[in-house]
């Protein structure tokens, strides 16, 4: 990481970092405070890492860095230098769905799709620590995320579904 | 109207509504496709995927937000908002915000961009039925929100370091937050009726009251000194109240304002109601409406929440001060004092009913806090009654009296249930304490009284004494009782081993409307594409429950193709023909009647050029399959045949396009039966709910998937009324409620199972028989859940939320 300021006055200060976003190496400096959710979606152009509540509650900022999920409302692009990100648009594999994806598309699980994407990756860190999940463990794993629209039947569904199938 | 003298009987209320049957007759003019048996369906009562949920799992569908890389010298922007509930704003010194780097404009009520107009924020046809008493910043501010003054610069961060460099200077004045003492001769009056414009019926703003209505069908006085008379007559006092309720949209309100290439103004914006915010724009900028271009990209859900015009005129005004696009996002904060609400409500209920439970008499009034302004303070406000007093539509008395009232706090607007929540809580709890007296079963004390199919309904239109009435033409609501007692399993109750817990059931019924009778227009236009393709436009406004799949399932079963075949194109106000938008759940039974016909007018011009290729007369033509077929040779013709003909044929060559205007003085009602299933503990009050089922009658179901998903989004939304909902305030009207957490959104941890059961009837007056169904699951958990927790524990809780503490206090208490 290395500190610049843009103009060499009084401009800001920004740092250089790298982080590996979806598998793509991306330098850039940025601003200390640069939310890593604001990176992610103007930086790198990923719409997909949605900001409902700045706050980390409701988790449609969810993304996955070095395999963990994070808020990515509540940290700062900084601290995601030399890390591994991933996000929703990550999961599908030269235009054919993720198990979770169609999952989550085939059983209805979505509405207004906002905190689809959290809900996306909250469901595979929960599905990869583990695979086959009962109902009670999905509704304790997907308690950092919030959807007004669906009433969460459908996502129970969609989770036990995408298990099925990655399971095969 | 005049009044009838005396009390009605349950004969004269028949003869008053003989006078009305020819008016409104049970036959239906109905057009000969629009009944169809389940085998004959092939595009609609189908489980079709969401158009746009692949774009939603990717990530790639675009909301307001999104559209900022469009834009490379976009501006952010952020809301200066009042930090008091009550004053006068006397200075604003921008002095340093504006000095600072990377700001590009500050405005202020003085700015040259900022319209003095009044308007309302209430997103409805005009002329609104809600007071202008709104500037679009204001130099009174009248509750901790109030927006004063805005800035846009380079970035949202650097926006709000200029907000903090702005110094404003208060006279404040006295604040009242409570509606009962808003309306004292000597409380603090917070609007100046000479400065509001649209005036609504029975304001009286010396007494903070926005609106006051009065209505009454029979003589319910008379009634009750009948029954004063009488030891078989019984009459039963309760009263209700509820809290604020916030919509929690996933996606804040987010508004983009550029000008376009002809200098015309360009919203991309996060609304419901894209044609009534161009007309408000244009009021307030003195512009004309074909200068302003409003575009609905994917909305993160509204709930009422959009049906509001509530950041675009600031936007629009900081475009023109800073002479660039600029991007304005609320923040969650914000969403949680500053937008609009459910509003608090206290309603009061009497009645008159006989020893084996006939009503007699209803007298139901109700006092709404409006908050510090008056979008839909009337409409919700009356909606408290003419929602769910229908249920007992044969009630010969009734009469409701309702005050929509200001004080300093956030404003009530539009939200899903739209008063019906408020009104059926009061309703539904009132009929379990009057069975509770009569020693009936609450079920047996409603079907006695229940509205029916064929039966004339006038209890929704109380508010204008009767005058308003509506034919029932479908009424599922005695099945929708029954598959739902089976569901939960009312009849058969296990009680826990434990002495100290005790589980019961309880039932709440439920009723909306299906658009706005008399007051609705939704447009659509249909165009064939020379694969066979159609592209179907309707200013029908998504929100994320799958209208545009919808809207798509009923073209393609009226055109016989794929609904896949049929792309939906909405909203755009240059591109859309006209809609009033989502709200009042109309979209499927308006707008949807209006594709259904503009799908008729295509079809029949496709039959024609079928008609030309197999030479077969057009009444011997079938479209079925992606084909057109005669049933009489058998010779067929594809649809995309039909589309290359049209375009490139040797013969006539006219592209198919269909067009049609729907507009209707109907609203059939869909009804419900909430059930819930709960465990009290007698000690603590603690309570468990077991599950939560909601039985609708929507009529057909266009797309049962997406019916399930709003029964059980609305179920969600009523539950987190009846156990969470609210918003608290310091003394001074300083918001306290501030996020999620502070809210108590309920999670997956949370939630209790919900069950959604579809009881299907023929709504002739919809399209392929539908009704509506977004609103009407939102209105049932609170009454069923008090009810259920009474006959547990004998305990009845009157005001929401339903806590612990509530039940456990007057379990002390009892």
């Amino acid at each position: 990481m290395s500190t610049d300021s843009t103009d060499g006055t009084d401009g800001p200060v920004t740092e250089e970092i790298t982080v590996t976003v979806n598998g793509e190496p991306v330098t850039a400096a940025v601003e200390p405070r640069l939310k890593l959710s604001d990176f992610l979606r103007y930086e790198c152009d990923l719409n997909g890492v949605r900001v409902g509540c700045e706050h980390g509650v409701c988790g449609a900022c969810t993304v996955q860095q070095d395999g963990r999920t994070v808020k990515s409302c509540l940290s700062y692009a900084v601290q995601a230098d030399g890390a591994e990100i991933e996000t929703v648009e990550g999961l599908d594999d030269d235009g054919s769905l993720h198990p979770i994806q169609e999952a989550f598309h085939e059983t209805h699980a979505l509405q207004c799709g906002f905190c689809t994407s959290g809900f996306v990756m909250a469901t595979k860190e929960l599905l990869e620590e583990n695979p086959d999940p009962t109902r009670e463990e999905i509704e304790t794993g997907l308690a950092d995320n919030i959807c007004r629209c669906t009433g969460y039947q459908n996502i129970y569904e969609a989770v036990e579904h995408a298990a099925e199938k990655m399971e095969e | 109207m005049s009044k009838p003298n005396g009390p009605q009987d349950d004969d004269s209320h028949q003869r008053l509504s003989s006078s009305a049957e020819a008016e409104h007759p049970l036959e239906w003019d109905e057009s000969p496709n629009n009944r169809k048996s389940k085998s004959e369906r092939q595009a609609i009562s189908r489980r079709e995927e969401k158009t746009d949920a692949r774009k939603i799992v990717t990530g790639e569908s675009k909301y307001t937000a999104d559209y900022a890389l469009h834009f490379p010298d976009l501006a952010e922007a952020s809301i200066l908002r009042s930090d008091i509930a009550h004053g006068y704003v006397t200075e604003i010194d921008t002095s340093d915000a504006d000095a600072m780097d990377g700001v590009y404009a500050v405005i202020t009520p003085d700015s040259d961009e900022v319209p003095d107009a009044m308007y309302t924020s209430a997103g409805q046809s005009y002329p609104e039925p809600s007071p202008w008493d709104l500037n679009v910043l204001r130099r009174k501010v009248r509750y901790v929100g109030d927006p004063i003054a805005a800035v846009a610069a380079t970035d949202t961060q650097t926006a709000n370091k200029a907000l903090r460099a702005i110094d404003v200077t208060y006279e404040e004045l006295d604040a009242v937050l409570d509606p009962e003492e808003a309306m004292e001769p000597d409380a603090p009056q917070i609007h100046d009726p000479d400065q509001v414009e649209n005036i609504q019926p029975g304001a009286d703003y010396e007494r903070n009251i926005e609106a006051h209505t009065e209505g009454e069908i029979g003589d319910v006085d008379t009634a009750f000194e009948e029954a004063a008379t009488r030891d078989d007559w019984f009459v039963t006092e309760t009263e209700w109240k509820t809290p604020y309720q916030s919509h929690c949209v996933p996606e804040p309100h987010t508004t983009i304002a550029h000008r376009d290439e002809d200098n015309r103004f360009h919203l991309i914006t996060s609304t419901q109601v894209p044609y009534h915010t161009r007309r408000q724009l244009a009021h307030l900028f003195d512009v004309p409406i074909r200068d302003i271009r409003v575009t609905k990209p994917r909305i993160g859900a509204g709930f009422g929440a959009k049906q509001s015009m509530l950041i675009e005129p600031i936007t629009v005004a900081l475009m023109l001060a800073a002479d660039r696009p600029v991007k304005l996002e609320t923040t969650r904060r914000e969403q949680f004092y500053a937008m609009r609400f459910r509003r608090s409500a206290r309603v009061q209920m009497r009645s008159v009913v006989t020893q084996d439970g006939a009503i007699k008499a209803f007298d139901m009034s109700a006092v709404t806090n409006a908050g510090a302004y008056g979008p839909h303070g009337l409409t919700v406000t009356s909606s408290i009654a003419t929602k769910p007093l229908p249920l007992y539509t044969h009630t010969p008395n009734i009469r409701f009296e309702m005050k929509a009232v200001h004080t300093n706090l956030p404003i009530g607007g539009a939200i899903r249930g739209y008063g019906a929540p408020q009104g059926h809580f009061a309703l539904e709890g009132h009929m379990d304490e009057v069975a509770n007296k009569l020693g009936l079963d609450p079920i047996v004390l409603r079907s006695r009284n229940l509205i029916g199919n064929g039966d004339l309904d006038t209890a929704s239109g109380v508010t204008t004494d009767g005058e308003h009435v509506r034919r029932i033409r479908s009424c599922g609501i005695n099945d929708c009782i029954e598959r739902g007692k089976a569901a939960i399993g009312w009849e058969d109750v296990k009680q826990p081993e434990e002495d100290h817990l005790h589980r019961a059931c309880g039932v709440a019924l439920t009723a909306q409307k299906s658009g706005v009778a008399g007051d609705e227009l939704g447009a659509a236009h249909i165009r064939m594409n020379e694969d066979g393709s159609f592209i179907l436009q309707t200013g029908a406004v998504d929100i994320g429950p799958g209208a545009d799949t919808a809207m798509a399932q009923i073209a393609a079963e009226v055109l016989g193709v794929p609904p896949e075949d049929v792309l939906v194109q909405a909203s755009d106000t240059d591109i859309s023909p006209f809609d009033y938008g989502a709200y009042a759940s109309s979209t499927t039974y308006v707008t949807g009647s209006a594709v259904k016909k503009a799908a008729e007018d295509a079809r029949a011009q496709l039959l024609e050029f079928a008609s030309q290729m197999l030479d077969e007369p057009v009444e011997n033509l079938q479209a079925r399959d992606g084909a057109v077929r005669s049933t009489q040779t058998g010779d067929s013709v594809t649809i995309e045949d039909i589309g290359y003909e049209s375009i490139y044929g040797d013969n006539v060559r006219a592209q198919v396009m269909g067009q049609a205007s729907h507009c209707t003085d109907e609203s059939p009602p869909p009804f419900g039966a909430q059930f819930a299933d709960v465990t009290v503990n007698e000690h603590t009050g603690e309570f468990e709910i077991h599950q939560l089922v909601f039985a609708v009658d929507c009529g057909v179901a266009i797309n049962p998937d997406l019916v399930e998903g709003q029964v059980e989004g609305a179920m969600h939304m009523s539950y987190e009324f009846a156990v969470s909902a609210g918003l608290s305030f310091e003394n001074d009207g300083t918001p306290e409620t501030l996020g999620f957490r502070d809210y108590g959104m309920p999670t997956t941890a949370d939630q209790p199972p919900l069950e959604s059961i579809l009881v299907e009837t023929h709504e002739p007056t919809g399209p392929f028989g539908a009704k509506s169904v977004a609103e009407i699951p939102v209105n049932g958990v609170p009454p069923a859940l008090s009810n259920a927790i009474h006959s547990a524990v004998g305990v009845r809780i009157t005001d929401l939320p339903i806590t612990a503490e509530k039940i456990r206090a007057k379990l002390d208490t009892d």
